[in-house]
């Protein structure tokens, strides 16, 4: 058991913990998960990717839990694996927080725990979330999230320059973009008139250094803000990441345990790939003091989450969280398709009804798999805010969720190998006045349509 | 040239798709001890049987720890056959060398990962550095090896300078000439491959193989 100091005794583990090559870290990972999906029955059925089954619901946390009891995590550095046991796991599940108070004065949004099928409606949480950006246009990029009304807060992309220079991690470029990105997040928030909305990250940061350069109360990140600390797949952790986690903690800031898990990948399929997201949220709550989680799951190939094995895994982790914790989480829909095109407004509908009903807030988008520069903009994040609510005014249930992401499949799923990229930014909107223009907007008109006749109910959208 | 018996084959076919590296070692010493050829034993058997697993994983039949199991047998069973060759005083054949690795900054490996095992599959020699490999170390590798190729990769968008970092110091040593630069990973794209000078791109680890094979034929055939 640890003492006082679960970050030194992470630490500690990540010294002291049995040696093991990461193949061979890999090929138990993988090895274990079958075994437990097999030993919880957990099964995947294409046609019920959002499952109203309780009990699978517990059995995939249990199975979640065990999975990290049993496996830990990969420190990539040491070539340790660090442990903890089940009572310790539980204990810092305890002690992670149910209620997160985001950004500051009248803009601040409380994000509580949800339910599955929740009443309270979700909040949506967005922004570029780390795709790639161009220097060009980023300020009108970030307000076009920022201005949106179904928006509660933003997260700075990853731009690719500065001044014209490729950026490169781990030096001073990394540093001045970083300082750049989050300064033009905050002058984009007060340029709209929500001058304390959260700030989710500095995307652009990819080293620690990076990310603690947005640490600065006036400018920058406040402690109101929050960064990421990222897992790679799956369940492994390294200094770089770690080192961030006292300065976080120390800072105020929230932490948010990013998680990348990857379908066809260590997971296996679908039901496997449930069970490591469980494994890879406790792990973030336990090793990265976690304030809340973004679960980002990714197809190995097409490098989306609107699939049925991306809904089924975000629908039973959500469900698994959901009934056996009180954390804030959020999904976040990756979609092969890009702005501009209505197949993207359909992935993004399916990913956040299935969200809404299984008790995340909200949280993306990542347009063509997070790919093309610039190829996303604010009305789809929009969007998907407003179809999170929808979903929870109208009442919708895991059955119905169902029934209208197995709808809405057939409308994009052509696409997964021969993608839509859409447009960039600058072509979809007004850049002046920062508007999407005529066929984008009627793309949402489309799309909106086709939700209400599946059974949401929209209340007056900005570009109805 | 000694035909594989049926059994063996099969044996050591059916280690390979399942990944038992333990059943992948017996069979290719049976194979050995019965004469049959190294060089049969990998180009009639082995290198089949990985390819054959390489286009189940791209057709998701089946998932990254069978493609990986199946690797890991496959180096099991490559190694023993280099010992064998090597006692006989001959050399082992290969496609050819690459030198491969995720880019100074960059810790995502799995598209990396897949690739190195699919030019495994298919008769290359892969010197794999992992991930966050600066420049200068892609390029003594290289040397080191004698390799034909170097592959970079790149997940992250902030990350994939690295892949520039390599291209200028291939043309600043003046090697640019002397090695196949390619690139890859979710930030890379044709655009930016051709931007950064280099030899190809691919978006799929099956098209890096097809990449590297018909970059080797021209390389062969100059």
């Amino acid at each position: 058991m640890y003492a006082n100091d679960r970050l030194l005794e992470v630490f500690q583990r990540s010294r002291s913990g049995q040696y093991m090559k990461e193949v061979e870290f890999d090929l138990l990972l993988a090895r274990r998960v079958n075994e437990l999906v097999k030993e919880y029955n957990i099964t995947f059925d294409p046609n019920n990717v959002c499952p109203a089954d309780d009990d699978l619901a517990d059995r995939v946390f249990q199975a979640g839990l065990q999975l990290f009891v049993d496996m830990g995590a990969y420190h990539l550095d040491s070539q340790r694996v660090i442990k903890f046991s089940r009572a310790e796991i539980l204990d810092a599940l305890r002690q992670a927080p149910d209620t997160l108070h985001l950004g500051e004065g009248r803009d601040m949004v409380i994000a509580r725990h949800r339910n599955i099928e929740d009443p309270h409606p979700p909040l949506n949480l967005t922004g570029p979330a780390g795709q790639p950006c161009s220097e060009e246009h980023y300020l009108e990029l970030m307000i076009s999230y920022a201005q949106e009304p179904y928006v509660h807060a933003i997260e700075s992309g990853a731009t690719l320059t500065y001044n014209g220079y490729d950026i490169v991690a781990g030096t001073l470029m990394e540093v001045k973009a970083v300082q750049r990105d989050a300064a033009t997040a905050r002058e984009a928030i007060r340029r709209v008139g929500r001058p304390g909305m959260h700030i989710g990250d500095c995307a652009t940061g990819m080293t620690a250094v990076g990310k603690m350069a947005a640490s600065e109360p006036v400018n920058l990140l406040r402690p109101c803000d929050g960064r990421l600390v990222a897992q790679m797949c799956e369940m492994k952790i390294n200094d770089d990441q770690l080192i961030r986690v006292p300065h976080l903690i120390n800072y105020g800031s929230q932490i948010i345990n990013l998680m990348t898990p990857l379908t066809g990948g260590i997971g296996g399929g679908p039901a496997g790939v449930a069970v490591v997201s469980v494994a890879e949220t406790l792990l973030g709550v336990v090793c990265y003091f976690a304030t809340y989680h973004y679960l980002s799951i990714t197809h190995i190939k097409w490098q989306n989450n609107s699939d049925p094995w991306g809904m089924y895994v975000l629908a039973m982790t959500g469900q698994a969280m959901a009934r056996n914790s009180h954390i804030v989480w959020t999904n976040d829909p990756f979609c092969v398709n890009g702005a501009g095109t209505v197949e993207n407004l359909y992935e993004v509908a399916g990913h956040a009804i299935i969200g809404s009903v299984c008790g995340y807030q909200e949280h993306g988008v990542g347009s063509t798999g997070g790919n093309v520069v610039d190829h996303h903009t604010g009305l789809e994040a929009g969007w998907q805010g407003e179809v999170g609510i929808a979903a929870t005014l109208s009442g919708i249930t895991r059955e119905k969720a169902n029934e209208i992401a197995l709808k809405l499949l057939p409308l994009y799923k052509d696409t997964f190998n021969n993608p839509k990229l859409g447009q960039p930014f600058h072509e979809l909107y007004n850049t002046q006045t920062i508007t999407p223009k005529q066929e984008w907007q009627d793309c949402y008109r489309r799309a909106k349509e086709t939700l209400n006749k599946l059974g949401l109910a929209f209340t007056q959208g900005p570009y109805d | 040239m000694a035909v594989v018996p049926k059994e063996i084959a099969n044996n050591l076919k059916n280690a390979l798709f399942q990944g038992d590296t333990d059943a992948a070692a017996s069979a290719t010493q049976a194979a050995l001890t019965q004469g049959i050829a190294p060089l049969v034993l990998v180009q009639e058997i082995i290198v089949p049987a990985l390819t054959e697993v390489g286009r189940r994983f791209e057709a998701l039949d089946i998932f990254l720890p069978e493609l990986m199991a199946a690797g890991e047998a496959g180096n099991v069973c490559t190694a023993i056959i280099e010992q064998a060759i090597l006692k006989s005083g001959s050399q082992m054949h290969s496609e050819g060398t690459v030198v491969i690795g995720a880019v100074k900054g960059d810790i995502h490996d799995i598209g990396k990962n897949i690739v190195t095992s699919l030019l495994k599959a298919h008769g290359f020699k892969v010197i794999d550095l992992g991930k966050d490999v600066p420049a200068a170390r892609f390029i003594d590798e290289a040397e080191n090896n004698r390799a034909d190729v170097i592959a970079a990769s790149a997940l992250m968008s902030i990350t994939r300078a690295g892949c520039r970092d390599v291209a200028d110091l291939l043309r600043d040593r003046g090697l640019k000439d002397k090695y196949l630069f390619i690139v890859g990973g979710g930030s890379i794209t044709q655009q930016y491959a051709d931007e950064i000078g280099a030899n190809g791109f691919s978006e799929t680890g099956s098209g890096a193989v097809e990449l590297v094979k018909s970059l080797m034929t021209k390389k062969r055939g100059v």
